[in-house]
């Protein structure tokens, strides 16, 4: 069984036409396997984002091969007939701000993905209580959104993105509203999870000083993507 | 699985309950004038409804006497009763007069009728105080919302007449309240004129006022005739207009009230249009609060379906609890209006199913834009 949780092949992104053709990422190459911690860098503009958005399967690339797993999602066209199934499934996502449902109590929040993936109650509580226990908030199950810190919603955040066993996280500087301490604690829960639940996380940070948490940084350096292995926290 | 309407509403539960009250209060008016609308046609029924007559004569080529005015002299109940399939005959009169009761100001319609005939002028099942007319003079039963009271003295022309009866619901077909006489009175308040007038009259030589006039002649068949042949037969021996109960009131309805309610019928469509362009308006406002939820509720990978289902459930408790509260309000304030306002159950139902059917269409704009949402939205901040 493979051990590559996403391989990206030749992937290239460029908006417009003509004259006011823009390319983004061109001939972008690069694979992760199971439970790295992988932070995303680069400066604005640079394409971070468009980079994430295609491995959410939210942005079409102009060419190239994406395989999450072993199922090709992207070959020059959608493979994939429900890119909303794909992400709910094999997707985790975490924002810069928690943006948690604010109608929906915490557990419910957490228990929305699993739930539209037709698991169990009695499945669904279980994980739920587990993922709640590891993240030290299950007294907050019944709080809503607006009664928790910005701290502890963004865990709540991270739990909402664990609940439906992804494959990969994609976490958009999800340390950009906290304060450095909160952000070191927030960056070490993250690699934690990757070791311990096997899943892959991809990190957009601008802050370097989180950089030395990863297993890997992928720099976009024009229009391409270097990958550099951290190793003892350089 | 998580209901996400009712999350969403009960969140905001105050601010969902006042928006919908505010709706119901237009769906209110709506209900209110198609309440006046069938108080309209009610009123306009009731008056022939409840004199039980089966034929109406009345002056040639008039459409009398509500639709136009018609008079005919009182002998002509003698004509009438002699005619083929006529068991009772009648003379009766129309008149309008403005009246001041404690201060109150309105109009009432009097009805003059022959106390001692055989035909039923005043329902007896609307008599609720008294009696009805026993003598041929200075009686009067009157609609209780005139405000008088048994025994109580009113004046009339030159005359005193004494309240021997009160009623209840009974109006003209224009919603004026009736008041009834016996037909002699009726006769001289609408035909008889003042000393002056008849001096005056004299001397440009016109001779006396025919006080034996009256606005129409009504009759009842005998079992077994056809009230429409019976007409019939009368109009060619009589040369008079003749209608049958049924007619007048048609005549009622199609002549009478036909412009005033196609105007109320309009102007309830409008308000219905009107009601369900808001209801859109609001739903799509309400879905656009809640853009950045759906953005993030697509990306994580919640399908289009199950937040279209959040809309159009929000949009139908909208409706239904606006329907309520226009429902209550309406009956709340109906009380006051001056004229009768009929709020059935069939017409409510009807509206509900209407607004049921229009609260899912306007929904279709907030599940247009959730369709619309780009899920990317959600990234990026």
């Amino acid at each position: 069984m493979s051990n590559i949780a996403i391989k990206i092949e030749n992937l290239s992104k460029s908006f417009g036409k003509g004259e006011s053709k823009v390319t983004v990422i061109e001939g972008a190459d690069f694979s992760l396997n199971k439970g790295e911690f992988v932070s995303l860098v680069a400066p604005s503009g640079a394409g971070k984002t468009t980079l994430l958005m295609m491995l959410g399967c939210v942005l079409e690339p102009t060419s190239g091969k994406i395989t999450i797993g072993s199922e090709v999602v992207y070959d020059d066209e959608w493979k994939v007939k429900d890119d909303r199934e794909l992400r709910r499934k094999k997707i985790g996502f975490i924002f810069q701000a928690h943006y948690l449902i604010p109608f929906l109590n915490i557990e419910e929040n957490i228990k929305l993905l699993p739930y539209q993936n037709g698991e169990s109650k009695k499945v669904v509580r279980e994980r739920v209580d587990k993922i709640m226990d590891y993240l030290d908030m299950k007294d907050k199950m019944k709080s809503m959104p607006s009664e928790l810190s910005g701290g502890q919603n963004q865990r709540i955040a991270i739990a909402r993105a664990l609940a439906n066993q992804p494959d990969i996280i994609l976490a958009d500087e999800p340390t950009a509203a906290l304060d450095k301490k909160r952000a070191i604690s927030v960056v070490q829960m993250l690699k934690k999870i990757t070791r311990e639940q096997n899943v892959t996380i991809i990190m957009v940070t601008h802050d370097e000083t989180l950089l030395p948490y990863c297993d890997k940084v992928l720099h976009i350096v024009d229009k391409k993507i270097e990958v550099v292995v951290v190793e003892d926290g350089k | 699985m998580i209901n996400l309407a009712y999350k969403d509403i009960t969140h905001s539960l105050s601010k969902f309950i006042i928006t919908a009250i505010s709706v119901g209060v237009l769906l209110g008016i709506v209900i209110i004038m198609i309440g006046v609308y069938r108080g309209m046609v009610f009123d306009a029924e009731v008056l022939v409804s409840d004199i039980k007559a089966d034929i109406w004569v009345v002056q040639q080529d008039t459409l009398g006497p509500f639709a136009q005015t018609s008079k005919v002299h009182e002998d002509l109940k003698h004509q009438i009763s002699y005619q083929d399939g006529i068991k009772e005959s009648g003379a009766i009169t129309f008149q309008t007069f403005q009246m001041i009761n404690k201060g109150k100001d309105f109009k009432v319609m009097l009805i003059g009728y022959d106390p001692f005939g055989n035909i039923e002028v005043i329902d007896n099942k609307k008599l609720i105080e008294g009696r009805v007319i026993e003598k041929s003079h200075y009686e009067l039963v009157v609609s209780r919302k005139t405000g008088y009271s048994l025994g109580e003295f009113v004046k009339l022309g030159r005359e005193h007449y004494k309240v021997v009866g009160i009623t209840k619901d009974t109006v003209s077909n224009s919603g004026d309240y009736l008041i009834y006489t016996s037909l002699k009175d009726a006769q001289i308040l609408q035909f008889t004129y003042t000393n002056e007038r008849i001096r005056s009259d004299e001397k440009r030589g016109i001779k006396g006022s025919n006080p034996h006039l009256v606005n129409a002649i009504i009759a009842q068949t005998k079992d077994g005739f056809n009230a429409t042949t019976v007409a019939r037969m009368i109009e060619q021996t009589t040369h008079k207009k003749v209608f049958t109960k049924e007619e007048q009131t048609r005549l009622l309805l199609e002549k009478v009230i036909k412009k005033s309610s196609k105007q109320i019928g309009m102007f309830t469509v409008i308000l219905i249009l009107v009601s369900i362009v808001i209801i859109a308006l609001i739903i799509y406002t309400m879905t656009l609060e809640k853009i950045k939820e759906i953005s993030i509720l697509k990306l994580i990978g919640i399908p289009n379906f199950t937040i279209s289902m959040m809309i159009i459930e929000e949009t139908l408790v909208l409706g239904v609890l606006a329907f309520i509260s226009g429902n209550m309000f309406a009956r709340l304030v109906t009380g006051g209006f001056p004229k009768r306002i009929l709020l059935e159950l069939s017409d409510a139902f009807g509206l509900f199913v209407v607004i049921l059917i229009s609260s899912v269409f306007a929904s279709l704009f907030g599940i247009y834009k959730v369709i619309k949402t780009d899920p990317a939205e959600a990234i990026g901040g």
